[in-house]
């Protein structure tokens, strides 16, 4: 569904690049996590690959539209959803998915299906200017899913969200995956990309580091370990065990069945610990 | 031609909730009803005279000619005609009459009122009097016909302070991002906001100058004219919208580029036509010259075809010019 060749982009002629020779591949149906940094050039690439900015190096293909000259009618099949929200701050919500509902060729989504969808149905006929940053950021989320996108590229969905309301966009973001949306996610929080990509790319300083599923990650970089804490004595003891040592396996086992155990954690490695071992930089 | 008539509707939804927007829409009308009120002091001003009082019959002689005011001294007399007002003050003296002015009366004025009062003093019937007052060159009202044209320059540049609020709006809101991800071109986009531009001159300007009482003029040649004007307030509405990210620094810059542009205006009123080739650069200018001949019923089409290409001559070349930071400010 998008296919991406040697992709590079400077801000400056001749100033550094902010996306360096990035190449991979995003299958139709498919949720690919953009990883990184603040400035390790995610909002570059979807800038490039949603038309934003020019298609300087390399070659681009949505949908099936080159992006050296994308078409308008690509858009009918792209949604979008900025990290800093955008909506027109003197109409009403209700009134702005209108308005950008008006903007299609295609059959668009009932715009107050969409805000209960995020929960802003009991204010859809409020000016957006009264709106919290949280509830734009709906908004904007909303908006990105009006004409029904087959391609949809999501940057930071969750960021600044109350754990409740970004549960809910998660879930939001897999119901449309699941009827077989193609996803483009750039984020920095590990934990949200754990949850809903199939693959993930790391990006650090504008090149991409790696690319693989969260799955084969852990397997890859993490340890079989398995933290337990149990009783001795009367007091709290913490184990670490390796799940392939066969001398840890024969503790475990003893302690499992003399019942002191009282909780349990198998340690694989975070995608977040996985990302620092890969590339040597946090992301924050 | 859809999305243009979505981006239109909701501006003009958008404007009407922000009062600067509608009081710019406002503006020429309210203007031209102001004006009207001075207008029609000039073109209609009674004889008024102020009267000493002395038992004489020159007042009730007066009061069947024009207004008359008693006054039981000269000192109350002569405070009542240093008022803004157009009063003479008449004092019966041995000799025959004083009259006192303040100076700002209508020109002419005083000779009618002192050949009014010679007939009285020789005892000759005086009838009712109409005067009018005709300046060499006029068919109308100066302040009328300037006030008018002025009012005009001033509608189209409010066009363009349209146009510049509504794309800080946008800049301000960064919904431009969200226009560019959607079917609608930008060329669509700019047509869809200049629109608003074009529509409020040719409305403002049309209601304007039918307040003002300007009846016997070619409807086709002004709305040619307005869209020529309009277009260059367009294009600099649209400069100054992308290169500005807070509405009091856009109109700050907007009043900045139209002092030269007014000037030359005002250049075409004042100065001797041996030097409005000073002014050739202005598109105002040619407006100015077109407007003026429309008003006054001497416009050909010719001539309204030949400053309306000029004008959209100079226009195309500034926008030819400001297109790559025009395209830049949208992205």
């Amino acid at each position: 569904m998008i296919t991406v060749q040697g992709l590079s982009h400077c801000y400056k002629k001749g100033g550094p690049a902010a996306v360096k020779d990035a190449s991979f591949e995003i299958a139709k149906g498919e949720v690919l996590g953009f990883l990184g940094p603040s400035g390790a050039g995610k909002s570059t690439t979807q800038g490039v690959l949603t038309g934003l900015l020019p298609l300087q190096t390399g070659q681009v293909n949505v949908a099936g539209f080159d992006m050296r000259h994308p078409k308008r009618e690509l858009y009918n099949l792209l949604g979008v959803s900025f990290e800093q929200s955008n909506v027109y701050a003197k109409l009403t919500a209700l009134e702005n998915l209108q308005f950008y509902a008006g903007l299609f060729d295609v059959p668009t989504e009932d715009p107050m299906k969409l805000l209960a969808l995020v929960g802003l149905d009991h204010v859809a006929r409020k000016r957006t200017g009264e709106f919290s940053k949280g509830m734009k950021h709906r908004l904007t989320f909303a908006r990105s899913l009006i004409n029904k996108p087959d391609v949809w590229f999501l940057d930071e969905p969750t960021t600044g969200l109350d754990p409740a309301i970004a549960h809910d966009i998660k879930g939001i973001i897999r119901e449309k995956n699941q009827k077989g949306a193609t996803i483009f996610l750039t984020t920095h929080n590990m934990q949200v990309a754990d949850e809903l990509c199939h693959r993930v790319a790391f990006i650090v300083d504008g090149e991409i580091r790696l690319i693989d599923s969260p799955r084969n990650l852990k397997l890859q970089y993490g340890e079989r370990v398995v933290e337990v804490e149990h009783t001795a004595d009367g007091a709290l003891k913490t184990e670490r065990m390796s799940l392939s040592a066969r001398e840890d396996q024969q503790r475990l086992n003893h302690l499992l069945e003399q019942g002191t155990v009282q909780t349990m954690h198998t340690k694989e490695a975070t995608l977040e610990e996985i990302f620092i071992a890969v590339t040597g930089r946090g992301l924050s | 031609m859809k999305r243009i008539l979505v981006i239109v509707k909701r501006d003009i939804k958008s404007g009407l909730r922000d009062f600067l927007v509608v009081y710019l829409m406002l503006a020429p009308i309210l203007l031209a009803l102001i004006l009207r009120l001075f207008v029609g002091g000039m073109t209609a001003s009674p004889l008024r005279v102020a009267v000493l009082d002395d038992g004489s019959a020159i007042v009730s002689e007066l009061s069947r000619l024009t207004h008359v005011e008693t006054f039981s001294t000269r000192e109350a007399l002569v405070e009542r005609v240093m008022r803004i007002d157009d009063v003479f003050g008449v004092v019966v003296t041995p000799e025959g009459h004083e009259l006192i002015a303040h100076g700002n009366e209508m020109p002419g004025t005083d000779i009618v009122l002192r050949n009014v009062l010679r007939r009285l003093q020789a005892g000759e019937a005086v009838l009712p009097v109409s005067v009018g007052v005709r300046d060499i060159n006029y068919g109308m009202s100066p302040l009328k016909l300037q006030g008018g044209l002025l009012l005009i320059i001033f509608t189209t540049v409010l066009g363009g302070m349209l146009i510049l609020l509504n794309l800080i709006e946008e800049k301000m809101s960064n919904t431009i991002s969200a226009m560019n991800v959607s079917p609608a071109s930008k060329g669509e986009f700019i047509i869809g906001k200049g629109l608003l531009g074009f529509a409020t001159p040719i409305v403002g300007s049309t209601m304007a100058v039918y307040i003002l009482g300007f009846r016997d003029f070619d409807i086709a040649m002004f709305v040619v004219s307005l869209v020529s004007l309009a277009s260059i307030s367009l294009v600099v509405g649209f400069l100054i919208g992308v290169t500005n990210d807070e509405p009091i620094s856009g109109i700050a810059a907007m009043k900045g580029v139209y002092v030269p542009v007014l000037a030359s205006v005002l250049g075409a009123m004042f100065l001797a036509e041996r030097w409005h080739f000073v002014l050739y650069w202005s598109p105002f200018y040619w407006g100015y010259l077109s407007m003026n001949a429309i008003l006054l019923g001497e416009a050909t089409w010719r001539t309204i075809i030949v400053n309306s290409s000029i004008i959209l001559a100079i226009t195309a070349a500034v926008f030819a010019a400001l297109r790559p930071r025009i395209v830049r400010g949208l992205r």
